[in-house]
């Protein structure tokens, strides 16, 4: 009845127009999402330049030094304290040889109180723990995973606590079994570069 | 159905000339009429699908409009994809690429009358809003019946946020930007400021305004707003304690001629540069807004000393040893040159920079000769108008015919007015080793120096180094020192004119200062308005009890922020560096 011929090209109408309506509504999808992208990028900018200028307004040298007066009391550096360059200062003698022995007590030791340490002494010794025969260091927020806890957390607790700026000499870093290790500030360089990523 | 098949030939009535119009065959009934049948049942069932199809589509429409609300409005912009913004006036950031100045999108609010329905409604909503608005004035705008009212201009986001939330029709948004200065007056007149349309007005604003509306990067100048805070506040502290006019003062990097900070006081608010100050509502907004560094010209004094030394060593006609007597006062004319704190005895050219002797410097101009003193001014740069990209610029003064006279009167800073700007580059080039390059606001890549002029020899130079050290030493600057960083420098203190003469009680007092005075890295010069003596100054308003303390201070909090480290002073090394050769074995005298 109807012959084959006729029929290909009917088919062959009907698969163009649809693959031709579904590349145009595909087509239209991405027009919006980019018209969506640009209009949010442009209220992100604007968002920024806004916040830009807040950061400017609230860290004026004028707010700084009220705030400075007020809390801090941090004066100008004197010549006195910049007698001595940094090159002057001497670095930091090397650790003592580890005691075999007392070893895998203190690993166990530390490994059972799970100790922050913001302000450790950067690793020394690669491998091998260094320690002394202090006491440890003190136990704070055991109770909070340690990946949950944010570096800015962390800071107010380390002013507040001072038995926490007794630095944590006795923490081996890497005895410690830390679940993320690398949330955790080793140093003060450390965690400032920590806050400012999160920032 | 059989009516078409009878009436066509049938009509008895029928006109002989009538022929029937072109018909539907008439198709007796048998099989074609049966197919025709089958033919209209298909039509009616492709009909109703039409129907039903056109249905749908009817009631989508209903949907999409009536019930389905905000959804429609995705499918909107498909017609019109937004562009990137338009490049807003480029931001403005200060040497640690800290925002000095940006534009911020800051609507207007208007209202069309024409389409608010309830006036006093819409009033209600509008003044929870903006509560500092008058109730009155916006029902009156509202029901003005024009078609195009503001109710407030600039917005801040916030209250853009709220006037959203607020859902008034016919109130709507009319595109804005504005240009905000975080850091108001500290930056006022290096800066500027801009017109309601963006336009520069002053300061950098205007001298750079076709670069900021061309580009989209900031633009980033040589002022750090740390040591324009030290600075503009160790200036306000000479204002305070001596109850002057005005001050005004300059850091420059000797080496580049890149301005580190440039103060002028009072200053404005450039966020609202018409307000008047509420704390000093007695000073006119024309002072507030000039500019001392670069609009205004002085006769500075006896810094211009160093100037005179510089040339007499330059040309030769006189060395380090040269004496000249300045016993007496000169009698020229109706003037009197005469010595403030005179020493009335023969003055060698380190003592007389040192004691700042105005009969001594007269003498060495004169032995040099005004030919040579004008030429010698000109290559400095002081006779011309200084080039730096704010808009506000002042071109010196100076006698057209330079009689003797005024060669002794410039000798010592009277006579001639330059803007403090030209002095700082000149007084830079005096102690970088003799290379004047032009003053900029805008950073120069790091390491890199702008070509200058040699404009003396280095060995004058370094000369006067040492003659600008025995100044702070033993001389007339003694209070400038800041132990560690080698401050060297010269203070002068001028009669200001008034009308044709100079008036004795009102002073110009001005220090300009070099540290380290052994490697020159940095100039600070600062001015001081008619300051009056206090207790304190034990009734002095000179420049050695002024600003030379000022400069100390500020050398003290700016040179750890610059990374210059603090010497010994009394190191072997250094005093050799600085040894006087024509001094050395003799009793300097202190001031």
């Amino acid at each position: 009845m109807i012959r084959l011929g006729t029929l290909f090209w009917l088919v062959l109408v009907s698969a163009t127009g649809f693959a031709m309506f579904g590349v145009k509504y595909q087509v239209q999808a991405l027009e919006d999402e980019l018209a969506r992208t640009r209009r949010a990028t442009m209220a992100e900018e604007h968002e920024i330049r806004v916040l830009d200028a807040e950061w400017a307004y609230l860290t004026r040298p004028e707010t700084l030094d009220t705030m400075n007066r007020r809390f801090v009391s941090l004066a100008p550096i004197s010549t006195k304290q910049l007698h001595v360059t940094v090159a002057d200062i001497p670095m930091r003698p090397a650790p003592p040889p580890p005691l075999p022995i007392l070893a895998p007590v203190e690993t166990a030791m530390a490994a059972a109180e799970p100790t922050p340490a913001p302000n450790a002494l950067p690793e020394t010794a690669e491998g091998a723990p260094t320690h002394t025969l202090s006491q440890p260091a003190p136990v704070q927020g055991t109770s909070e995973p340690p990946s949950t806890r944010s570096a800015l957390r962390a800071m107010p607790a380390l002013l507040e606590k001072p038995a926490a700026a007794q630095l944590a000499k006795v923490v081996p870093a890497k005895a410690v079994a830390r679940p993320s290790p690398s949330r955790r500030a080793k140093s003060l360089d450390d965690l400032i570069a920590q806050i400012m990523t999160n920032r | 159905m059989t009516i078409g098949a009878s009436f066509v030939n049938d009509n008895p009535c029928r006109p002989r000339h009538f022929k029937p119009p072109p018909c539907a065959p008439v198709v007796p009934a048998g099989p074609a009429w049966k197919a025709l049948e089958a033919c209209r049942t298909r039509l009616f069932f492709t009909s109703v699908l039409f129907a039903c199809v056109f249905a749908a589509v009817a009631l989508r429409v209903v949907e999409i409009v009536l019930l389905a609300g905000g959804t429609a409005q995705s499918h909107m912009p498909r017609f019109r994809i937004p562009l990137p913004p338009t490049p807003a006036r480029a931001d403005i950031v200060d040497y640690n690429g800290r925002l000095l100045a940006t534009t911020l999108d800051s609507p207007s609010v208007y209202a069309n009358p024409k389409q608010i329905l309830d006036p006093a409604d819409a009033t209600r909503k509008l003044l929870k809003a903006f509560p500092n608005l008058n109730a009155d004035e916006v029902y009156i705008k509202l029901t003005s019946g024009k078609s195009f009212v503001y109710i407030k201009r600039r917005l801040t986001p916030r209250e853009q946020y709220e006037v959203n939330q607020l859902g008034v029709p016919g109130v709507q948004f009319q595109h804005e930007e504005r240009r905000v200065y975080p850091d108001g007056a500290l930056t006022a007149h290096v800066v500027g400021y801009t017109g309601i349309d963006n336009a520069g007005f002053a300061g950098i604003e205007r001298g750079l305004d076709d670069t900021l509306t061309n580009r989209r990067d900031p633009l980033q100048l040589s002022l750090d707003l740390r040591i324009q805070y030290v600075l503009r506040e160790e200036l306000q502290r000479v204002i305070d304690d001596f109850t002057a006019k005005g001050a005004a003062g300059l850091i420059m990097d000797v080496n580049t001629g890149e301005v580190l900070s440039m103060v002028s006081l009072p200053d404005f608010d450039p966020n609202h540069p018409g307000a008047s100050d509420p704390e000093h509502p007695g000073i006119s907004l024309a002072d507030r807004m000039f500019n001392r560094n670069t609009l205004g010209v002085y006769e500075l004094g006896s810094i211009f000393k160093i100037f005179t030394v510089a040339m007499a060593l330059d040309y030769g006609t006189s060395t380090l040893a040269s004496t000249y007597d300045a016993s007496h006062g000169i009698n020229i004319g109706r003037f009197t040159i005469g010595d403030y704190h005179g020493k009335h005895r023969v003055l060698s050219v380190p003592e007389i920079l040192m004691y700042s002797s105005n009969i001594g410097a007269a003498k060495m101009a004169m032995a040099a000769g005004g030919q040579r003193q004008r030429e010698f001014l000109a290559r400095l740069g002081l006779l011309k108008t200084p080039k730096i990209e704010v808009s506000e610029i002042g071109a010196p003064h100076f006698p057209g015919k330079w009689r003797e006279v005024n060669v002794m009167t410039i000798a010592f800073g009277h006579g001639i007015s330059v803007s403090p700007l030209s002095f700082a580059s000149a007084a830079a080039a005096l102690v970088n080793g003799g290379v004047l390059r032009p003053a900029t606001l805008v950073k120069l890549p790091p390491g890199y120096a702008p070509p200058g002029q040699q404009v003396i020899s280095p060995k004058t130079s370094e000369q006067m180094r040492k003659l600008m050290r025995l100044v702070v030493e033993h001389g007339t600057g003694t209070m400038a020192a800041a132990p560690g960083y080698v401050v060297g420098g010269k203070t002068g203190t001028a009669d200001k004119v008034s009308g044709r003469h100079y008036a004795e009680k009102k002073l110009l007092s001005s220090f300009v200062g070099v540290f380290p005075i052994n490697d020159p890295k940095y100039l600070v010069l600062t001015m001081v308005d008619e300051p009056h003596p206090n207790k304190q100054s034990h009734g002095y308003a000179t420049a050695g009890w002024t600003v030379a303390p000022a400069t100390s201070r500020i050398v003290q909090r700016i040179a750890p922020l610059l990374g210059v480290q603090p010497v010994d002073e009394s190191s072997p090394e250094i005093q050799k560096a600085l040894m006087v050769e024509s001094l050395q074995g003799r009793r300097v005298e202190n001031y």
